[in-house]
């Protein structure tokens, strides 16, 4: 369902998260054939905190949609990109760096997807260590 | 500037929030995900070439770039989810959503970066 709400949160979050965004890659800017220090942070950070809100705050029964759709699909949905991660894969390629451009995708894969595993497994956690004790 | 690189991220997220509520259905392979980064990486990659022939500035570039592919496409999304495909056992589905995504993201981003790059170049176009 998609009310005005939920359109409403999108689109703020859609501005917050690309804000972030802007701001990082401003603060940590790179060249062409600078590594992307930026996206990487971004897309590592983003995927951490995508992982943990839905191992948390969305298994909670009161957690209204448009605080989801705004948290999720607009603020980290934006904040994170993979449109740079293809752009500079690209321009890297274009300039002969090719082993920046595997470095950068190796990276970004591993630590983009093992932050979305450890986001993931904060709601999982305190539930296996009641099962030990309960085992015990 | 900065005001219209965010409102262009805000259209980039309610477009991609429009084309995962119109691929909810679809729940054996993420759809709404590659569609959207694969549509930025497309834009991306005609907007370098734009760039690379002094027809598009850093101004444009950022809103179209920055904002309007940038809020489209998303990383954390695609991690997540592939995340809980090979969580639940299903790791077909997860090696594909990460090969697929990869592969037609930069087919999409080269392609379009030589069409536009060869056709403006043809057409000797100077701003």
């Amino acid at each position: 369902m998609a009310g005005w709400r939920e359109v409403a949160a999108v689109a703020a979050g859609g501005m917050i998260g690309t804000g972030l965004r802007l701001t990082l890659d401003m603060v940590i800017p790179h060249g062409d054939t600078d590594f992307p220090l930026s996206t990487l942070l971004i897309n590592v950070v983003g995927s951490f905190a995508l992982g943990a809100m839905v191992a948390t705050l969305w298994r909670r029964a009161n957690t209204p949609n448009w605080l989801k759709v705004g948290l999720g699909s607009g603020t980290v949905g934006s904040f994170t990109t993979f449109s740079a991660l293809i752009v500079s894969l690209l321009t890297e390629a274009q300039h002969g760096e090719w082993m920046l451009a595997v470095l950068y995708l190796l990276l970004s894969l591993v630590l983009g997807f093992g932050a979305a595993l450890l986001g993931l497994s904060l709601g999982r956690r305190p539930r296996s260590l009641e099962i030990d004790m309960v085992d015990e | 500037m900065v005001i219209a690189v965010l409102a262009a991220g805000a259209i980039g997220a309610l477009a991609r929030y429009g084309i995962s509520l119109a691929f909810i259905r679809a729940t054996n392979f993420p759809r709404a995900v590659l569609v959207v980064n694969v549509a930025g990486s497309l834009l991306g990659g005609a907007v370098l070439a734009l760039v690379d022939r002094g027809i598009v500035d850093t101004g444009l570039h950022l809103i179209l770039v920055t904002g309007i592919a940038g809020g489209l496409t998303t990383f954390s999304t695609w991690s997540v989810e592939t995340l809980q495909f090979a969580l639940s056992g299903r790791w077909r589905t997860a090696v594909a959503n990460v090969v697929i995504n990869l592969l037609l993201g930069l087919s999409a981003a080269t392609a379009a970066y030589f069409v536009v790059y060869w056709f403006f170049l043809l057409h000797q176009y100077r701003p």
